[in-house]
């Protein structure tokens, strides 16, 4: 007669809880520290608490702190409550019990989660209490974070189980689960800066197109506790004003909650997987490091591949990276760094599968692919087989671009600007098909500007960010060279980038004009000639937006010159315009531009004048409030820094409205020195 | 009944168990001996049901050990490395066992902590190897089963609880029928408890015989052949043969009457036919099996 299923043993159960009561009660104690630390906050301060300013609290500790302790506690938990698999003495006492597979691994999987909740348990009993004691009560709140957390420990406890299943050896289980845990975000960064080393455009920026693997990265990064605040007036009979203006919190939203669910659910798909595998265990694989047998390749070259790329990298840099020729990697060298950093982490994970350092004999078949998998890697990267470095998405693949350039961000939809769009990507193709002149063209980035030599060439940094409609993106980043000669040659990038940058189109996108997602939101403005900066309001904003609508029309302002030198002719002010856009992950984005005002601008001038704003007096030029830094004066250091002017000659006086100075000694003056005045 | 059927095991490919076959008659004592790695503690594991075989069967009054928890509430093991929480006292791994086990009885607990005498609120890891023996052996009687596998099981013990121990075990075989298997090296011991005896080595089982077929179908004979006479005669089936002066030791498979009859026919001055001890068996049995001491000079 077979047994009747059993999923529940209270005996187990308890015999769990209370064999592993230090590591609840540790982790209870801490947990009551908090609220204790709150209570005596409260206590001593006489505040009172609002019910919406703890539930923002709340929502925080979901959001940020929960997912880092329940990945550190839950690893903990599972070492502990799963502990028996790993030594033949344990296992062996209990699997002889009567009680089967699945009563065993249900019960140890409740006991576990026990341990975990009962110290989130204690912390929030305590904070409830406290709540309620200073009438901040509020049962919406505490319920979602209730169910959040709840929900965040079952993940990374079905998780830990998932790997307890895998491994063999306690030790292998927290290395095993925090490597599976960032191995997304790990490999994406490996991947990406590796690949730069090799592709024009890329600069080995972490993509994030794979985050959601990594689910600590990934809920701290989505998860978002939305505050909204009103200004409410406050009466005060002893203000002078009679009240004050404070910030009261209106609203709390916790954004993209649902990414709890989703990872709860992928935590029941963990566990259905954990149970097939305890199915399947074999009780003799107590202490191996990876117990399931199909998994065992798996490892032994996953830890080769990490092995070439991370331990190929860090030999290369010691190695060759002095002789290197150029920017990018050279192919020869970096594919034997990382067969000799994979042939390592080959023999170093067969070594822990086999317990032993006899894995050599027969090892040539592995050890062949290793080899054959850096040198297939290194040359699809240096000659760019999968055309990655040349890859320009079509405009119906994407879904926005945004373009970096000129000190200005631009973003472009699809069927709303195909036009301009169009433009952008026949400008990525141009820099893409122009690489090699790119990558083997040198100029020194200095240029003796002051000394009157004209500036022929520029670099530009170029941002190019496609966000494609599957979701993911195509980032690529240059700097590149401009030259005049280029600029009027048509078809060159420089030439098309020009084009682009300095359209009349493009002078509106900066502004923003006639884009309903953008709102102008305020400014700021800060003479350089005293009373410091002022914030503009949204009104004042629009205004001075819409009469530098008028200069840009009237050409007074917007023609980005590539090649301009600081010759201080512009306005002394720094004045910034900020806009605001709802962000696809909810909330809001900013958006600022960085405005010039030079003479000339009229309109804006005018309004910002009307508005009070600046003062008639703060509008002198860089020149004229610097004069040292322009005209003579920097000649004159550009000249003492070339060797032009006598050494042990030195500057000794000024005087701007004579435009005259006097070079002198200790022993007296000895040259003058004039600009534009001749003695 | 026990009944192991062509068990195969096998452990990155080699076969610990390779076609293990063997039966245990209910309510006998079954002593199962064999070389070191030949399969024992493997076969235990297997009846436990810590391990699935490969293929085979094992099985226990009739039904299949694996995941069978109504069949292994009936089991009590005591493995050669007994298992107990870090911190527990025999009291903590009472309360763990009886919460498993439905036949526990307290009644027997109780008697039995007169018999050994621990004190069962000290952690086990306190107490000597020994001691945790006479633990294991407590908590097993205690859980009344009616299969007792054990696995070296008075290894530790001193003689006096060896026999204390054997002696209860005894008393269950004989008041409630319970089957049990031993794996043991010390063969004298076995030879005083165990009605049936298997004989392993390399992951089968030899033979197994009931003790008394098993010193019936070998014997021992002390011959002196007439003058003249000073090898054994090539055409006796002799397993093992040595000479003491004009004595000859003569190790033959069959019983002891036909054994005589061959001898006698060569006319000796004296044939005496004396009973194999369990080691003596269990040693000229391994020995037609390439197992045997080898006269190596250092």
């Amino acid at each position: 007669m077979q047994s009747r299923t059993s999923f529940f043993n209270i005996t187990l159960f308890r015999k769990n809880l209370t064999r592993f009561w230090p590591l609840w009660g540790m982790a209870s104690f801490l947990g009551c520290l908090v609220p204790l630390a709150a209570l005596l906050q409260l206590m001593h301060g006489g505040w009172d608490i609002r019910p919406l300013e703890v539930t923002a609290a709340y929502y925080s500790v979901l959001a940020y702190a929960a997912p880092i302790i329940s990945l550190l506690y839950a690893v903990l938990c599972a070492m502990l409550v799963w502990s028996y698999l790993y030594n033949t003495r344990s296992v062996g006492l209990m699997h002889t019990l009567p009680i089967r597979r699945e009563g065993l691994f249900f019960t140890s999987f409740l006991s576990g989660m026990a341990m975990l909740l009962i110290p989130y348990a204690v912390t929030g009993g305590l904070c409830v209490l406290i709540s309620l004691a200073y009438g901040g009560f509020e049962p919406v709140g505490l319920l979602v974070t209730v169910l959040g957390v709840l929900g965040e420990s079952f993940f990374y406890f079905a998780s830990a189980t998932l790997v307890a299943f895998v491994v063999g050896n306690i030790f292998a289980l927290p290395a095993l689960y925090f490597l599976l845990h960032f191995l997304a975000v790990l490999l994406d960064w490996l991947l990406s800066t590796f690949a730069s080393g090799f592709l024009f455009g890329l600069n080995g920026s972490y993509s994030g197109a794979a985050e959601c693997l990594s689910p600590t990265v990934y809920l701290i990064g989505k998860l978002r506790v939305d505050n909204t605040y009103e200004e409410v007036f406050v009466k005060d009979a002893f203000s002078r004003y009679g009240g004050y203006t404070d910030s009261v919190l209106s609203e709390v939203r916790l954004e993209n909650a649902w990414v709890i669910g989703v990872y709860a659910l992928a935590g029941v798909v963990f566990l259905a997987l954990a149970y097939a595998l305890y199915r399947r265990r074999r009780s003799e694989s107590a202490g191996d490091v990876v117990a399931v047998g199909w998994m065992k390749p798996l490892f032994r070259f996953g830890i080769a591949a990490l092995a070439a790329l991370l331990g190929g990298r860090a030999l290369y840099a010691l190695i060759w990276e002095q002789f290197q020729d150029g920017n990018y990697y050279d192919v020869l060298p970096m594919a034997v760094c990382m067969i000799v950093a994979g042939v390592i982490g080959y023999y170093a994970a067969s070594m822990l599968l086999a317990k032993s350092l006899r894995v050599f004999k027969g090892s040539w078949k592995g050890l062949a692919l290793v080899a054959a998998g850096c040198v297939l890697l290194c040359c699809t990267l240096r000659f760019d087989v999968l055309g990655i470095a040349a890859r320009v998405p079509e405009i119906s693949e994407v879904k926005e671009v945004e373009l970096y350039t000129a000190g200005n961000t631009y973003t472009f939809y699809p069927g709303e600007e195909d036009g301009l769009l169009e433009q952008v990507r026949t400008l990525h193709k141009a820099i893409a098909a122009d690489a090699d002149y790119v990558q083997n063209r040198y100029w020194p980035y200095a240029v003796d500007t002051a000394s009157g030599e004209e500036q022929v060439y520029t670099y530009e940094y170029i941002r190019l960010i496609y966000t494609l409609s599957n979701g993911l993106t195509v980032e690529r980043y240059y700097s590149v060279p401009l030259t005049r000669e280029r600029m009027d040659t048509p078809g060159t990038y420089d030439y098309l980038l020009d084009r682009l940058v300095n359209s009349e189109a493009m002078k509106a996108k900066r502004l923003h004009v006639g884009d309903s997602r953008y709102t102008v939101s305020g400014g700021w403005l800060y003479s350089n000639r005293g009373n410091g900066g002022v914030d503009l309001s949204s009104r004042e904003a629009a205004q001075v937006l819409e009469a530098l609508g008028k200069d840009a029309a009237a050409g007074a302002w917007g023609t980005y010159d590539w090649f301009s030198t600081d010759d201080g002719g512009a306005y002394a002010l720094d004045f910034e315009l900020t806009f605001t856009r709802p962000s696809v992950y909810g909330g809001h984005n900013t958006d600022w531009i960085s405005i010039i005002l030079r003479p000339g601008m009229d309109n804006t001038v005018a309004c910002l004048l009307d508005l009070g704003l600046v003062t008639e007096d703060q509008l002198v030029t860089y020149a004229e409030l610097y004069p040292e830094d322009y005209g003579y004066e920097a000649e004159y250091n550009a000249a003492a820094l070339s060797g032009r002017i006598p050494a042990g000659a030195e500057y000794a006086y000024e005087d701007p409205s004579a435009g005259v100075g006097v070079i002198g000694g200790a022993d007296g003056p000895t040259e003058i020195f004039t600009a534009g005045v001749t003695y | 009944m026990i009944e192991v059927k062509n068990a195969v095991k096998k452990f990155d490919g080699f076969a610990a168990l390779d076609g293990a076959t063997l039966s245990v008659p209910a309510g006998s004592v079954y002593g199962l001996v064999g070389p070191n790695g030949a399969g024992k503690s493997t076969v235990i594991r297997h009846l436990t049901g810590i391990y699935r075989q490969d293929e085979g069967t094992v099985r226990l009054g009739g039904e299949d050990v694996w995941e069978n928890a109504a069949l292994k509430a009936r089991i009590a093991a005591i493995p050669d490395d007994w298992y107990y929480f870090m911190q527990s006292t025999v009291r903590d791994m009472m309360r763990f066992y009886r919460g498993f086990y439905p036949a526990f009885s307290m009644e027997r607990y109780e008697k039995l902590k007169e018999v050994f005498q621990i004190d069962e609120k000290r952690a086990i890891r306190r107490l000597s190897k020994g001691m945790q023996k006479q633990a294991a052996f407590w908590l097993a009687l205690s859980c009344m089963p009616d299969y007792l596998i054990l696995d070296e099981p008075v290894d530790g013990l001193d003689p006096v609880m060896r026999r204390q121990v054997w002696s209860l075990v005894m008393g269950d075989v004989s008041q409630r029928g319970t089957t049990v298997l031993v794996s043991s090296h010390n063969l004298r011991e076995l030879e005083d408890v165990c009605d049936h005896v298997g004989i392993m080595d390399r992951g089968r089982v030899l033979l197994e015989r009931s003790l008394a077929q098993l010193q019936d179908n070998m014997v021992k004979l002390q011959v002196v052949f007439k003058d003249g006479v000073n090898e054994v005669p090539p055409e006796l089936p002799v397993l093992h043969a040595s000479r003491v002066g004009r004595i000859h030791t003569l190790i033959m498979r069959m019983n002891a009457e036909e054994a005589t009859a061959r001898v006698s026919a060569y006319d000796p001055l004296l044939v005496d036919a004396v009973p194999l001890t369990l080691e003596e068996i269990f040693i000229y049995e391994l020995g037609g099996a390439d197992y045997a001491v080898k006269d190596i000079v250092l």
